[in-house]
């Protein structure tokens, strides 16, 4: 990533009730342009953040800066970031015009600078015929793009949306999806997106911060979050997993479920025990005799594309396969994966030295 | 198809016409030649004659009016603002204790407001009349227009008073466009509330008026202690009909409001006007 001045950041941000941490010491630095995603399940946090952008809360401790300037006190009308709230918070008594004209009428602008700048926007959202509409009169996809567009109309420096497309239908989150993704890229605006939704977010961003419990457990492209999760929980959350304890024996060798497999982790104490991830993708059915693991299937359902499978292995641990032929129940089959599929996982191990150990060895590789 | 016998229907008439009855036996007799409501002795016009040339009746009624509109004016301002007060009240104990305080007002006998104001307004030296009026009617109209306020103010969406912030509204530009339209309804109905309880009210006037002032409820009741001329029911019915007009207003303005918020048309002036 090329070095440039973040456009947000959060120098051990803390934010507290009472005794109850909402937020643990967040440090976090946003860059001008991006697309960014604070993933989490509810109540871990992200949410929260946003509003420590927006200014509708104040942190307890630490510095947020805005283009290197301090804004912790800087009142929520004066920040130029804007927000799409979860409930779009429309105002009921304006049309779809009013409405998206009254971030600029606010900033007296002039009238044909507003009429333009609503003009716009609503084109930029696909509403322009619906200038005249009330809010009662729109779907819930519309709502949402006038929210887009009455937010946009501020020209923030950074949208902050909250998760604006969880109200909506399968079909229409997928739309809305790709044409969010497109306004950011076209306006080039930095964009923090707010879900709990893990495929949302690998689809969307540009960068994912994963939270729980008030702090950032893992920060990375999709690709490498969901391909290197660092702990259980990111390991759990992105995607489907399979997880079991396991023994680095040495580099690239890893002891589980009773046997030695070869792979491609390493920098690690010798003997140290471990979590090891097997994405259900990965995994595929073959004979006994090819099979580096012998399951029974316990269970198995259509999914169009696949097959999702559980079977277990005469240990008990329970496997998720994502196979495209299909298996009977009560069948034993073998199990295969290539040693990259294999994902280690230390416990404990902080982000810093995650990365750091991933560089040392895959630097070795190279030589 | 022949329609089925509804005993809950002959009760509804049935209580209808209990309570309908009395108001259009005054009505109808205020139309009768005699001067007494026993016996009809002929259509007249002649009690309404009395009652136009009759000026402190007029002058009582125009008062009257007078206060209910000042009265119920100020009171949708105060009480909104009270009702602002409330809900923006984020110690739950000062906001049960002003709570509590208002609907205290609301239920409390008219008997004891009105002497609590006549003590007041005798130990600090404050002359009996319209001011005095005035004042007690706004006193007890407060409570009711903060009563009507509120529930607009807690069903209001939260996030709509974060939104007009985060797009850079201050405080008074978010009461005027977002919050005082959207609770515009509430007001109304407070308003319309202390109005008809302004003008119908009794007790209270009854303590706090003097120096000749007087309001139509007060006025009426002591001419009635003298044996009630026709020319009471002559004003009756026609206050009857200012009160069917009254409630009329309401349900028009209240029906036309949610229209236009269907069609989409405006009764807020637009956002990009004005300002």
């Amino acid at each position: 990533m090329a070095e440039q001045t973040p456009i947000i950041e959060f120098k051990s941000v803390s934010l507290a009730y009472g005794d109850t941490e909402i937020l643990k010491g967040i440090d976090l630095s946003l860059e001008q342009g991006k697309f960014y995603t604070l993933l989490g399940p509810s109540g871990s946090g992200k949410t929260t953040i946003l509003n420590l952008i927006s200014g509708q809360l104040a942190a307890t401790s630490g510095d947020i800066l805005f283009e290197n300037k301090r804004i912790n006190d800087v009142p929520v009308e004066k920040r130029t970031v804007n927000t799409v709230f979860q409930d779009y918070a429309l105002f009921p008594n304006m049309n779809v015009f009013e409405n998206v004209a009254f971030g600029p009428s606010i900033k007296k602008m002039s009238k044909t600078d507003i009429e333009r700048q609503v003009h716009d926007m609503l084109k930029l959202v696909k509403l322009d015929q619906y200038a005249d509409r009330d809010i009662s009169e729109l779907s819930g996809g519309q709502r949402q793009r006038v929210a887009i567009a009455r937010a946009l109309a501020n020209d923030p420096k950074v949208l902050l949306l909250d998760e604006p497309l969880s109200a909506l239908d399968y079909k229409l989150r997928k739309d809305m999806q790709y044409e969010l993704r497109e306004i950011q890229q076209r306006l080039g605006i930095t964009f923090v997106f707010v879900t709990h939704d893990q495929e949302e977010a690998l689809a969307m961003s540009d960068w994912i911060f994963v939270m729980n419990d008030g702090v950032i457990q893992q920060n990375g492209t999709p690709e490498d979050i969901y391909d290197e999760p660092i702990n259980h929980f990111v390991a759990d959350f992105i995607g489907e997993s399979n997880i079991v304890d396991g023994i680095m024996k040495t580099d690239y060798v890893v002891h589980f479920v009773g046997k030695d497999f070869e792979n491609v982790d390493a920098g690690m104490r010798p003997n140290e025990r471990v979590e090891v991830v097997l994405r259900p993708e990965d995994l595929d059915l073959t004979t006994i005799e090819n099979g580096k693991l012998i399951v029974t299937i316990d269970d198995q359902s259509f999914r169009g594309d696949y097959y999702e499978i559980t079977a277990i292995d005469d240990d008990g641990n329970e496997w998720q396969v994502q196979a495209t032929n299909s298996a009977q129940v009560g069948e034993r089959v073998g199990l295969t994966f290539d040693p990259e599929d294999i994902h280690i996982m230390r416990f404990n191990e902080s982000e810093d030295d995650f990365d750091a150990r991933l560089e040392s060895y895959e630097d070795d590789d190279e030589e | 198809m022949k329609k089925a016998f509804k005993w809950s229907n002959l009760y509804l008439w049935f209580v209808f016409i209990l309570l309908y009855l009395p108001i259009f036996f005054l009505i109808i007799y205020s139309f009768n030649a005699g001067d007494v409501m026993q016996g009809w002795d002929g259509f007249s016009l002649k009690h309404y004659v009395e009652l136009f040339a009759d000026t402190r009746i007029i002058e009582i009624v125009v008062n009257t009016f007078l206060i209910a509109l000042l009265s119920s004016l100020l009171a949708s301002i105060l009480g909104t603002a009270g009702a602002l007060y409330i809900y923006d009240q984020r110690n739950r104990l000062i906001k049960n204790i002003f709570l509590s305080l208002n609907n205290i007002l609301l239920v409390s006998p008219d008997v004891i407001i009105g002497a609590s104001f006549l003590i007041l307004f005798t130990v600090v030296g404050f002359s009996l009349g319209f001011a005095s009026v005035l004042l007690s009617h706004i006193a007890f109209s407060i409570p009711i227009v903060v009563l009507m306020v509120l529930p607009r103010l807690q069903e209001m969406n939260q996030s709509l008073v974060a939104a007009a912030k985060d797009l850079g509204a201050n405080n008074w530009q978010m009461l005027s466009r977002v919050i005082l339209p959207v609770i515009s309804p509430g007001i109304l109905a407070g308003f319309f509330m202390a109005f008809t309880y302004s003008l119908d009210d009794f007790a209270v006037t009854f303590f706090v008026t003097g120096n000749g002032f007087s309001t139509l409820s007060v006025e009426i009741y002591s001419r009635a202690r003298q044996g009630v001329s026709l020319e009471i029911n002559a004003l009756s019915a026609m206050m009857f009909i200012v009160s069917l007009v009254l409630v009329l207003l309401y349900y028009v303005i209240s029906t036309r409001s949610s229209k236009n918020k269907k069609r989409g048309t405006r009764l807020v002036t637009p956002a990009t006007e004005g300002l």
